[in-house]
């Protein structure tokens, strides 16, 4: 496909300007998994030449370093300490004793490596099975706990974890070491503790401000996502919840159920809610989108009274905290809500439904689908208008000015002026949201908790689910509502919800100029 | 003047820029009008409702009309004599403000220093966080859930865990405030890094000043999680009436075996729930519509 | 720094974890009356209903004057009984040391390890105390893993008698008619499985699940898809394609007519006033032939949860006792209506003047006892209400049907060996007719039991294929009879006692084979 300069581009009719941009998107789609492939094998290519530079930056540290360099490689902080930086030398010294103490003492690292039988097909997590004996003189049984396949699994990984800290401070030290040496050698003065300190507040006062929150996404998010992860190759179920009965690994068994297209099969019930979930974020995002818009130029109208009221009638939905407000909505549409009730009198109610006997429209996929819809758009708009009053008033007045002069109409300067400059800023945001109603757990859970049942697919991954289910919803009840959770198959959604959310951002991000460069309209 | 104008531009309905114009202009105002007292009507009708319900005495189950037939302050009297629900909120009401003020120190430390400081590894945290950020958070719970149970943060403690929970990973949501911070004249710090001060200084002396309206949006919006959050919070309180809170401990209201008896003490919940909330959110509104504002155009 | 706070957070926590274990209890006192003085603190969950609560804390400090000594700290939290197993379930470790469920979560309960079975002492009160259908109830496998506490959780139908009349009641197209003239609504949860059954049981299917001593499913014997159960989709239909019907029986909006059980009695007795008539399920007529509605009839009970410390289990079992003897449990029929399972409780005056519990027992007499059932039943069962509803043709009510088997079938999901493999079912080894022991195959092709069994004489068993009863052999003349057919013949009886291998020699056609009793040495 050959592209055209500005100045062929502008002889074009519109209609081939339409054509020019459409063909123009879709070949350039093998150009991002190009693109995609090419950044995926640079990454693996960075890795591998960071793993061959460690040993080599090693090497050489080692060969070149004197003895307390070299003594260092064994006794972490020696060099530190040899070349005065107390503090230093302490922390890491302590930082070796701890882990090898941690990893000998019994039931310390090796112990729980050891427990939970990494990777062996069929072997189960924990080697302890927990069971109940009588006895006699109490007349009664008493339990006697075994292992907890959870918390073996916890332990192992964060043993893993802190090996590879401990080889990550190993080299760090010993190429601080290194350091010192090379400013010893050359006459300058070496960092003091004090100094050490006196950064942190400087310098280095990055590290002091990320350290905590890090510290927070490392132990509530990344920990638990790999712990997750590494669920989905195991049995953990509510039959097997490591507790009373241990679970084991199972290699990739799981993911063929992800084949199963049949009744009940987890492939035909995702493939069903996933359809259903991306339809839901696309109505979502754009009816609120676009009608917000609308809202907020009606407000925004010149000679429109009481601005501020009517803002903030709109902005209660988003005050009011949703359980209530979307418990009490969901209540005012069944059949027996005052809305529902007044739609029945009024006749206003579907027919069709009627004919099928259906007299609540949450009780039909149909309605319950466009209600939900509608109902979004109630919570939703709010937040639009918010943000287009906002950028509208960011929108250079000269463009509205010279463009009437052209003799261009009110809609015109909306087509022209007014959605492309909302398209260019806001386009992030689109994404942002469309990601958020994907997971939009609340608005589904507590307008419909997915119902009405479908009846196709019945249940999967242990759920029982519903033509409004959600991805999200369906992971919840797959964990939470029901004694047949299949913890490793909402793992493997949750894995596959993720697959999904990347792929879109990788197209969005291609495809949305604003988003590449965000300086560019400053 | 500027925003003026861009305001009289932005009106769709005007076509021509003739004498006919305040007659037109009067005409499609009246329908704007029209348009935005129907829109009032559907927005304010269900909040009308609820208030009017939680005042009927007659029955407790859900009826089909409106007007209650008999006024009192049944359902509110129970409310508090004969639920945990003072429970609830005393418990939502102390997360929302402990959430806030740990919120503020991680997602301003983080935005802050993405948004000033450039340091090795910069580019990757952020590319990070995004790809985290991509997973389903709940997904997390099973974990932590476990670990909680263990450390006996769950059931009646379930406030601390949960306000745990809310604020260990909320660095990752600092877009907005850190495209806040982008908003600042770099030229500011650098003027004071001259005068010798750490960048400690620069940041508690001289950005801290100007971030106000950040901080507030981002108080705000973390004392309006714990209300409004239902997932996370019923999977760590695991059905204990003393660590609920109202969102949870109300959702059992509305299940079927409760309905017939808890309808109207539902609605009269949402309102003592939704009046302080509300209250608050109109009174900062400015802020938040900032926070908005801001958010959206940064992304 | 991080990681060190890495190193200490993972010294922490494995302090913490050693921490947890308690030492084992000390022996104190004989063999029986053994001493069990002390202060425990437990923590309990009970029926959310308001006051609930509160009375099992009265009936507690009853227990306490009762047993001078023990002094309970309770903490009692309201659930309802139909979530507490899958909360129990989701984690036990945390779980409360009592609670109170349905009988059809019991099986799971006990697969999870989430119940201490009652000392010898307590099973023969229960079995003494208690009505032989709640007896049965707490059973997992011929062990009682819990104490019976109601006897009322089934259903009955609750009208208006200003609009249908008595005869009326008692049809079910009839009460159809007088709700959609009047304009009222038939309430009936078709769509839950527990009520759609209902019809099938009224037409004869069955649905019943064998679980071997773990409390695992390990096979289903199920007759809903069948030309009985077109007839129930059918009788089904009468209800659900009428503007009357209503799925939702948890509310009274409107209601003529509700099917639902004694925890609406107050409701009911509020919505429909002086109107109020309780009686049994009425019956439907398809294709010129009448069929009485059935139930479930089923049971709530209180478990304990496994304890680490033998004396603080015993004080948890005599607590669970206490809590469900006949005092208590007529304590809570006075205050919620709860129907007694303890038999004398039941000969109670007023409990035998209940108008709710007169319904009930009406109803009782077409029921069907709710055994263990797998959540896979109650997910897929209810489906077949909504299919009802909304199917225009044979041919769709057909589907629903099969998409039901097949969720079952895929649930069972017997390996093909194990479809073809016998095992032998019965009255052996005390676990009654709900555990299958497995045989092996020589080459020749006679199967033979893989244990020996002490048999007494008359025990009756069986010899099934693929743990179903399509292919069942048993006494060796019908074995022999090729006019008697496979799922029908009559079981094996035993003539003499003695430790044995059972064996089963299947004749080259498949269709008729002998059993032998090899004496084991």
């Amino acid at each position: 496909m050959q592209k055209l300069s500005d100045l062929q581009y502008l002889k074009l009719t519109k209609l081939q300007r339409l054509w020019y941009n459409l063909t123009l998107f879709f070949f350039s789609i093998p150009g991002w998994f190009l693109k995609l492939g090419r950044s995926i094998l640079g990454f693996f290519k960075k890795v591998g030449s960071g793993f061959i530079n460690f040993f080599v930056d090693i090497g050489t540290t080692f060969s070149k370093g004197n003895w307390a360099v070299k003594l260092s490689f064994f006794i972490f902080g020696f060099g530190n300490l040899y070349y005065g930086q107390i503090m230093r030398g302490l922390f890491f010294l302590l930082f070796e004793l701890v882990f090898i103490a941690y990893m000998l003492v019994p039931s310390g690292g090796i112990y729980w490596l050891q427990k939970g039988q990494w990777f062996q097909k069929g072997a189960t997590i924990g080697t302890v099975q927990g069971g109940s004996s009588y006895d006699p003189i109490f007349d009664t049984e008493v339990w006697h706990a075994g292992d907890d396949s959870v918390k073996v699994m916890l332990y192992g990984l964060l043993t893993i974890l802190f090996i590879i800290a401990f080889i990550y401070t190993w080299r760090l030290q010993v190429k601080q070491c290194g350091i010192c040496m090379d400013i010893t050698a050359q006459g300058k003065k070496i960092k003091s503790g004090k100094d050490d300190l006196r950064s942190l507040v400087d310098d280095q006062f990055h590290k002091t401000l990320l350290s905590l929150p890090i510290f927070g996404i490392l132990a509530f998010t990344v920990l638990p996502i790999i712990f997750m992860v590494l669920v989905a190759f195991t049995s953990y179920d509510a039959a097997h919840d490591g507790y009373s009965n241990l679970f084991s690994w199972v290699g990739l068994d799981n993911f063929n159920a992800l084949f199963d297209f049949g009744s009940g099969g987890l492939g035909l019930a995702f493939g069903e809610i996933l359809s259903w979930t991306l339809m839901w974020s696309f109505f979502a995002t754009f009816t609120n989108y676009f009608l917000g818009m609308f809202v907020a130029i009606l407000i925004n109208k010149k000679g429109i009274k009481f601005k501020k009221f009517w803002r903030t009638v709109l902005v209660m939905t988003i005050a009011i905290p949703q359980f209530v407000s979307l418990l009490y909505v969901s209540k005012l549409f069944d059949d027996s809500g005052i809305i529902g009730k007044l739609l029945l009198e009024l006749g206003w109610f579907p027919q069709a439904l009627l004919d099928m006997n259906i007299n609540s429209l949450w009780d039909h996929e149909t309605s319950a689908r466009i209600l939900l819809i509608v109902i979004n758009i109630w919570i939703g708009i709010p937040y639009i208008m918010l943000m287009a009053t906002g950028i509208l008033m960011n929108i250079p007045s000269d463009l509205y000015e010279s463009s009437r002069v052209d003799g261009a109409n009110a809609f015109q300067q909306y087509t022209r002026i007014t959605l492309p400059y909302m398209l260019f800023v806001t386009g992030p945001y689109l994404l942002t949201s469309f990601v958020g109603n994907l997971n939009n757990f609340n608005v589904i859970y507590l307008l419909t908790s997915g119902n009405p049942l479908n009846t196709e697919i019945g249940t999967a991954g242990g759920a029982s689910i519903g033509s409004t289910d959600l991805l999200i919803t369906w992971l919840f009840k797959m964990t939470l509502g029901s004694t047949d959770a299949q913890y490793y198959s909402a793992s493997i959604i949750g894995i596959l919800i993720f697959v999904v959310v990347a792929v879109l951002s990788l197209i969005v991000y291609n495809v949305i100029p604003s988003t590449k460069n965000e300086e560019d309209f400053k | 003047m500027a925003k003026k104008i861009a305001n009289e531009n932005a009106n769709p309905a005007r076509t021509k820029r003739s004498m006919g114009v305040k007659v037109g202009r009067r005409i499609s105002n009246t329908f704007v009008y029209i348009v935005l007292i129907l829109m009032t009507v559907i927005w304010l009708f269900p909040f009308f409702g609820i208030v009017l319900e939680s005042f009927r005495v007659e029955t407790p189950q859900q009826v089909s009309y409106l007007w209650p037939k008999e006024f009192g302050w049944d359902n509110y009297y129970k409310l508090f004599n004969e639920t945990d629900f003072m429970r609830w909120f005393i418990n939502t009401g102390f997360m929302g403000i402990c959430t806030a003020f740990l919120q503020v120190f991680f997602i301003l430390s983080v935005s802050y220093t993405l948004s000033r400081m450039r340091f090795k590894g910069r580019k990757f945290l952020m590319n990070f966080m995004l790809i985290l950020g991509m997973f389903p958070g709940f997904l997390t719970m099973i974990l932590i859930y476990k670990v909680f149970a263990e450390a006996g943060l769950t059931m009646e403690m379930a406030p601390v865990g949960l306000i745990i929970v809310y604020c260990a990973s909320s660095g990752m949501g600092y877009y907005v405030s850190k495209g806040f911070f982008d908003t600042i004249p770099k030229s500011l710090d650098e003027a004071a890094r001259v005068d010798g001060a750490t960048r400690f200084q620069v940041f508690y002396k001289v950005i801290m000043p100007m971030a106000k309206p950040i901080v507030i949006y981002t108080i705000l919006m973390g004392f309006m999680a714990p209300w409004g959050d239902f997932m996370t919070a019923s999977y760590i309180i695991h059905e204990n009436s003393e660590g609920m809170n109202v969102a949870v401990g109300m959702y059992e209201w509305l299940s079927k075996t409760n309905l017939n008896t808890h309808y109207t003490m539902f609605c009269a919940g949402g309102v003592v729930v939704a009046v302080p909330v509300t209250a608050l959110f109109l009174m900062l509104q400015k802020y938040y519509v900032e926070g908005v504002t801001g958010g959206a155009v940064k992304g | 720094m991080k990681k060190f706070l890495c190193a200490t957070l993972a010294l922490i926590m494995c302090l913490g974890l050693f921490a947890g274990c308690a030492p084992a209890a000390d022996n104190n006192g004989g063999n029986t009356g053994a001493d069990l003085s002390g202060t425990y603190d437990i923590t309990m969950w009970v029926s959310e209903k308001e006051g609930v609560a509160d009375q099992f804390q009265s009936q507690i400090d009853a227990f306490e004057a009762a047993n001078p000594g023990i002094t309970i700290n309770a903490k009692i939290e309201g659930v309802t009984e139909a979530d507490a197993a899958s909360k129990v379930i989701a984690d036990v470790a945390t779980a409360p040391d009592l609670y109170c469920f349905a009988q059809d979560q019991l099986a799971r309960l006990v697969q999870a390890a989430a119940l201490a079975k009652p000392g010898k002492a307590a099973q023969d009160v229960i079995i003494a105390n208690n009505d032989s259908g709640s007896v049965t109830a707490v059973k997992v496998a011929g062990e009682i893993y819990a104490y019976p506490m109601t006897s009322d959780n089934g259903y009955y139908m609750y009208y208006d008698k200003s609009i249908i009349t008595e005869e009326d009641a008692k049809d079910l197209a009839k009460l159809v008619a007088a709700c959609e003239k009047s304009g009222k609504k038939f309430r009936f949860a078709l769509e839950n499985a527990w009520y759609t059954a209902a019809f099938f049981f009224a037409t004869g299917c069955e649905h019943t699940w064998t679980t071997d001593a773990n409390g695992d499913f390990t096979s289903v014997n199920d007759t809903f898809n069948s030309d009985k159960g077109m007839i129930a989709m059918k009788g089904m239909q009468i209800l659900a394609k009428s503007t009357a019907y209503d799925s939702d029986a948890d509310k009274f909006t409107d209601a003529g007519v509700i099917v639902t059980g004694t925890w609406n009695a107050e409701a009911a007795k509020t919505h429909f006033g002086n109107n109020l008539a309780a009686t049994k399920l009425p019956s439907f007529t398809v294709d010129g032939k009448t069929y009485q509605l059935g139930s479930y009839s089923g049971y709530k009970m209180m478990g304990v949860k496994p304890q680490t410390d033998a004396k603080r289990g015993a004080v948890l079992q005599l607590l669970a006792q206490f809590l469900t003897n006949e005092e208590n449990q007529l304590a809570r029929f006075n205050s919620f209506g709860w129907g007694p399972s303890n038999v004398k409780a039941q000969a109670n005056e007023a409990v035998k003047a209940n108008e709710s519990l007169a319904a009930l027992a009406a109803q009782n007499a077409f029921a069907v006892p709710q055994g263990q059932i797998a959540g896979v039943f109650w997910d897929n069962a209810k489906l077949l209400g909504a299919v009802a509803k909304a199917a225009t043709s044979d041919a769709e009510l057909q589907k629903g049907l099969d998409d039901y088997t097949k969720a079952l079938d895929a649930f069972t999901s017997l390996t093909p060996a194990q479809r073809a493999a016998f095992t032998v079912i019965g009255g052996i080894k005390d676990t009654g007719w709900g555990t299958d022991f497995e045989m092996k195959e020589d080459p020749k092709g006679t199967w033979t039991s893989v244990e020996a069994f002490d048999l007494t004489a008359g025990t009756e068993f069986k010899v099934r294929q693929g743990m179903g009863w399509k292919v069942a052999f048993g006494d060796n003349t019908a074995n022999a009879d090729t006019s008697i057919p496979l799922s029908d013949k009559p079981n094996y009886k035993v003539e003499a006692a003695g430790k044995y291998y059972i064996q089963l020699v299947v004749a080259e056609d498949g269709q008729t084979a002998v059993i032998n009793l090899v004496a084991a040495n």
